[in-house]
C-alpha cells in the first residue's frame, strides 16, 4: 500500500565543528520522529572575502544513520547553505552552491528581501527572529515568492532560549502571516544542542501561536518542507525532477517498473517542467 | 485511483471535555529529584512567561507523576490545550539547567495513554 502519511522534516540544524554534538542532535531528531534533517552552514557576507564552506560528508559523521522512530527507516541528512545578505551582490549562485542540497538566503534589508523573493535562485528565505524586522512585509514580493515556490522559514530555537527573542519571533511571524495568510511557510529549529529540538507535533502546535491555522501549521513541518527539498533537487538539474513511487504489490514484475512510476510533484513543480 | 484511500479518517466531535497528555521532562545533566509539585510549578511558570497571570490561572491537573522517569500525565480542558502545549514547548531551562518537555502522547481519552502504538513490538 502506498501510504501518504506526512513525513516530518527539520531543515535547519546548525553545523558545529563538534562532531559529537552534531551526532547527538541528529540522533535526537530521529528519535523525535523527523525523517529528514538538513545541516545548516552559514555564510556571513559582511566579511571582506567570504569563504563558502564545504559541506562535510554525511558518511564521515555516521557509520550507520540512526533509525527514525515509528518508521524503521534511517534518517535522511541533507546539507544546506544560508547566505546572509546585506547587499544584492552577496548572493552569487556559483558552482560552490551546487554542493549543497538546499540554498537559503537571509535578507537584511527590504531591497534584498524584494530581490530574494522575485529573482534569487534560492529555496528558502529566512525571516529574522532575533531582532525586530526592520521592514514591513509587502504583499507583492511575498506573493511573488509563493508563486515561485520559495518558502519563508521561521526558526524557533531563539524563542526557547530567551524571552525577548520570543517576543521578536512571535511579532515578526505574525507580521509575515498578515501578508502570506499562512501559505508558503516552514518552521524549523536552528538547534545547536539536542535539548533545543522539539517534537514535530509540538512545533505544529507552536505554529498556531505564530498565526498559522492548524492545517497550515502541520504543513509547515511536513508537506511544505517536502516541497523545499524537491525544489532544491530541481535547482541542480536543467528543468525538473520526477519523483517516482513504487506501485502497490499487485503491479507485476520489475520489467514495467520504468513506466509504472507516477509523478508526485506539487503543481508548482509540474509547471516548471513544461518550460 | 484506489491508492487514495490508504487510510481512513474518523472525526469524533465533542468526544470529551478534557485532553490528557503524557509528558516527559528531559534534563541536560540526567535525572535528579523532581517532585510532582515542582513539575507542575515548572509548567505554571512556563504558562506565566508566555501568557501572563491569566495564563498561569489556566486549570490543569497532574494526575500522576513518576519521579523515576520524570513522566507525568496531565489533564487539561480542551480550550486551553493549545495554550498549555505551546507554553511547555517553549520552556527551555529548569533551575539554570537546560531542559525540554517531550510530549509523548495526547488524547481525549485517558485509556489511550495506557499503551503506545509506536513502541508496540509485533512478533
Amino acid at each position: 500500500m502506498v501510504c501518504k502519511m506526512a513525513m516530518f522534516m527539520d531543515l535547519n540544524i546548525s553545523f558545529t565543528k563538534d562532531k559529537k554534538t552534531l551526532q547527538n542532535i541528529i540522533e535526537t531528531a530521529a528519535h523525535l520522529g523527523y525523517s529528514t534533517v538538513a545541516i545548516n552552514y552559514t555564510l556571513e557576507s559582511q566579511q571582506k572575502k567570504p569563504e563558502i564552506p564545504k559541506p562535510a560528508s554525511i558518511s564521515d559523521l555516521f557509520d550507520k544513520l540512526p533509525v527514525v522512530q515509528g518508521r524503521s527507516r534511517p534518517i535522511k541528512v541533507l546539507n544546506r547553505l544560508t547566505v546572509v545578505a546585506t547587499d544584492p551582490s552577496h548572493f552569487r549562485p556559483t558552482s560552490e552552491y551546487k554542493l549543497f542540497d538546499l540554498v537559503a538566503v537571509h535578507p537584511k534589508t527590504e531591497k534584498i528581501f524584494h530581490a530574494a523573493c522575485m529573482t534569487f535562485e534560492a529555496d528558502i528565505i529566512c525571516v529574522t527572529v532575533t531582532e525586530k524586522q526592520p521592514f514591513h512585509f509587502k504583499r507583492a514580493p511575498v506573493n511573488g515568492a509563493i508563486d515561485r515556490g520559495v518558502f519563508f522559514e521561521i526558526i524557533y530555537t531563539p524563542a526557547i532560549r530567551d524571552s525577548t527573542m520570543r517576543r521578536y519571533t512571535i511579532g515578526n511571524s505574525l507580521g509575515l502571516m498578515e501578508t502570506c495568510k499562512g501559505k508558503g511557510v516552514i518552521l524549523s529549529s536552528g538547534a545547536e544542542k539536542p535539548l533545543e529540538l522539539r517534537g514535530p507535533y509540538d512545533i505544529a502546535n507552536l505554529g498556531i501561536l505564530f498565526g498559522l491555522s492548524e492545517g497550515d501549521a502541520k504543513a509547515a513541518v511536513s508537506t511544505n518542507c517536502r516541497s523545499v527539498v524537491l525544489g532544491g533537487e530541481t535547482r541542480t538539474t536543467a528543468f525538473g525532477i520526477i519523483h517516482t513511487v513504487k506501485k502497490p504489490p499487485s503491479a507485476p514484475t520489475p520489467s514495467d517498473k520504468d513506466e509504472s512510476g507516477e509523478t508526485d510533484n506539487p503543481a508548482s513543480k509540474r509547471a516548471k517542467m513544461e518550460q | 485511483m484506489e491508492d487514495l484511500a490508504a487510510f481512513e479518517r474518523l472525526v469524533c466531535k465533542n468526544a470529551s471535555d478534557f485532553h490528557y497528555m503524557k509528558i516527559c521532562l528531559v534534563l541536560e545533566k540526567g535525572r535528579r529529584n523532581v517532585e510532582a509539585a515542582q513539575f507542575k510549578q515548572l509548567m505554571i511558570s512556563g504558562l506565566r512567561q508566555l501568557y501572563g497571570e491569566v495564563g498561569a490561572a489556566l486549570p490543569f491537573d497532574v494526575l500522576k507523576f513518576d519521579p523515576s522517569t520524570l513522566t507525568g500525565m496531565v489533564r487539561v480542558c480542551n480550550s486551553s490545550l493549545v495554550k498549555l502545549w505551546s507554553a511547555i514547548t517553549l520552556i527551555g531551562s529548569y533551575q539554570n539547567e537546560l531542559c525540554a518537555f517531550r510530549v509523548t502522547q495526547v488524547s481525549p481519552f485517558l485509556i489511550a495513554l495506557s499503551g503506545n502504538s509506536r513502541k508496540l513490538e509485533l512478533d
